[in-house]
């Protein structure tokens, strides 16, 4: 398992290096820009934490080019730990973005002052970016072990992002129309756990229903 | 427990194809070599797959080390080395990085000794894989796949597309490994040259059936072709015709005992017969 993890933080660094670098500087910019209209925050928050998931999760494209893939599953390592140990890069790559933007939305509002309304506003963007990434996960799986090696991984990930995101936007709204268009702090924050909670049910889920996909796949 | 591989009658069909495994068995014996023979798409990898558990068999048993082996069966992972034809590793790792893995993999997993076998390859530790030739890549995997101390080697085609000092090199590592008296390799090519320097058996496989398995020795010392002409050819005796070939003037007869066609056919010459040629006959030549 942990040869696993090591290959799979590898392939993750290959194809995130960039990615870092590039949400660096746009941390740095968001915190040094002004925050009157939190905007770029916002939309900084939300790309970094889904942007490095799914960095975790397209790295799995890479080892596909080659033999590893089948190698792998001829050492001392069992498919259900295989499997698990996506699982688990994700979460890590997850754990990633979470640590970037709460790093620059501290700076930001360390410099600039609190650009929301609401001290719980902050918290829907982590859980909505949290939730996204873990729907996505949850999606792209069990459809990476489905397709086998003529679909294009890309095609899945997108596939699986725009689930995420259409299935995150939908619970929102039954959450809206549940709790009525002025929400109290307490009705927002159970809104947020209700988001994670319900992803990450999800997400669990979709771990065994890939161990059994997986168990019955031939390479 | 006298071998270290051993298939009953393994079957395998696909439902997008016909090919299929048809009942192959053999049996590799401790601290022996099996070069496993075919033409492409002969059956050869699909058979490599079932022994690892990579596809699953319809039927048949499978014995590594006397065991089925589950895909929960770390332990007998542990004693055995694959080598795949191609990349076997990401393109992304570096030679030290793939032992950084391979050492979270394997307990097993001996780094002074891949670092030995990096240095008698002349591999560069930090290269990116993406950067080596295909005999660079072949060398790695057969290193890694040493590395953990395996009992038993399995290599699908990997000498295959190397050049013949490469392959050289390659078939000394692999006379070494079965120093060992419970060191076993099983090599699957088309490359039949290689065999005849290393092997100690012979599998033939087509279109998914095992059409002969038998010792290099046998091969070399018992079998032989007679060039014969057609009415001595229907003087013979059928236990004597292993397979034949109809050409312009003369028929080609594989026989399996050399020495009793000697003595049978005096007026028939028979040549010592090479791998290639047996199994020239036996895929394209016809069964009485």
């Amino acid at each position: 398992m942990k040869g696993l993890m090591k290959n799979n933080f590898y392939a993750a660094l290959s194809s995130a290096r960039v990615f870092s670098a590039i949400m660096l500087l746009l941390g740095i910019f968001v915190a040094a820009m002004d925050n009157v209209i939190p905007s770029l925050l916002i939309g900084y928050i939300l790309s970094v934490i889904m942007g490095f998931s799914a960095n975790g999760v397209f790295a799995l494209d890479k080892e596909n080019a080659s033999r590893w893939r089948k190698y792998k599953m001829t050492a001392p390592v069992s498919r259900k730990q295989i499997v698990g140990s996506y699982f688990i890069n994700l979460l890590l790559c997850l754990l990633t973005g979470i640590i970037f933007a709460g790093i620059f939305t501290y700076l930001s509002v360390s410099i600039h002052g609190f650009p929301f309304d609401r001290s719980t506003d902050v918290l829907n963007l982590f859980s909505v970016g949290i939730s996204i990434s873990l729907f996505m996960g949850a999606v792209f799986f069990p459809l990476f072990y489905l397709g086998g090696d003529e679909i294009v991984e890309a095609a899945f990930l997108v596939i699986s992002l725009f689930s995420a995101i259409g299935i995150v936007m939908g619970i929102i709204s039954l959450l809206n129309r549940f709790f009525g268009p002025k929400m109290t702090v307490e009705e927002i924050i159970l809104g947020a756990c209700i988001l994670i909670v319900s992803s990450a049910a999800v997400f669990a889920v979709s771990y065994p229903l890939c161990v059994a996909i997986f168990r019955k796949k031939e390479y | 427990m006298e071998h270290i591989l051993e298939l009953k009658e393994v079957s395998k069909a696909y439902r997008k194809s016909d090919f299929k495994l048809d009942k192959v068995s053999f049996r590799l014996p401790y601290g022996a070599i099996m070069g496993f023979v075919g033409e492409n798409g002969a059956g050869k990898t699909t058979t490599i797959d079932c022994i690892l558990n990579t596809i699953r068999k319809d039927g048949g048993d499978i014995l590594l080390f006397g065991k089925e082996m589950t895909d929960e069966d770390k332990a007998m992972k542990e004693n055995i080395g694959i080598v795949y034809d191609g990349d076997n590793f990401p393109d992304y790792l570096n030679p030290m990085r793939l032992s950084d893995i391979m050492g979270g993999l394997y307990k097993q997993w001996d780094n002074g000794l891949f670092l030995d076998y990096l240095k008698r390859f002349n591999l560069p530790g930090k290269k990116k894989i993406k950067t080596f030739s295909r005999g660079m890549t072949m060398k790695l995997a057969i290193a890694a796949a040493l590395a953990h101390r395996p009992k038993l080697l399995i290599l699908d085609e990997a000498t295959s597309g190397l050049d013949p000092v490469m392959r050289d090199e390659i078939l000394e590592v692999f006379l070494e490994f079965v120093q060992e008296e419970e060191h076993s390799i099983l090599l699957s090519s088309h490359i039949t040259s290689d065999l005849e320097k290393i092997a100690d058996y012979i599998t033939f496989i087509h279109e998914g059936r095992i059409i002969l398995t038998a010792s290099k020795n046998e091969l070399a010392y018992e079998y032989g072709i007679m060039r014969c002409r057609e009415s001595q050819f229907k003087e013979m005796d059928k236990e004597d015709v292993v397979a034949f070939r109809k050409r312009d003037f003369q028929t080609d007869v594989l026989t399996a005992d050399t020495k009793r066609a000697r003595s049978k056919y005096r007026d028939v010459v028979i040549d010592r017969v090479s791998i290639d040629e047996i199994m020239v006959m036996l895929v394209k030549g016809e069964r009485i």
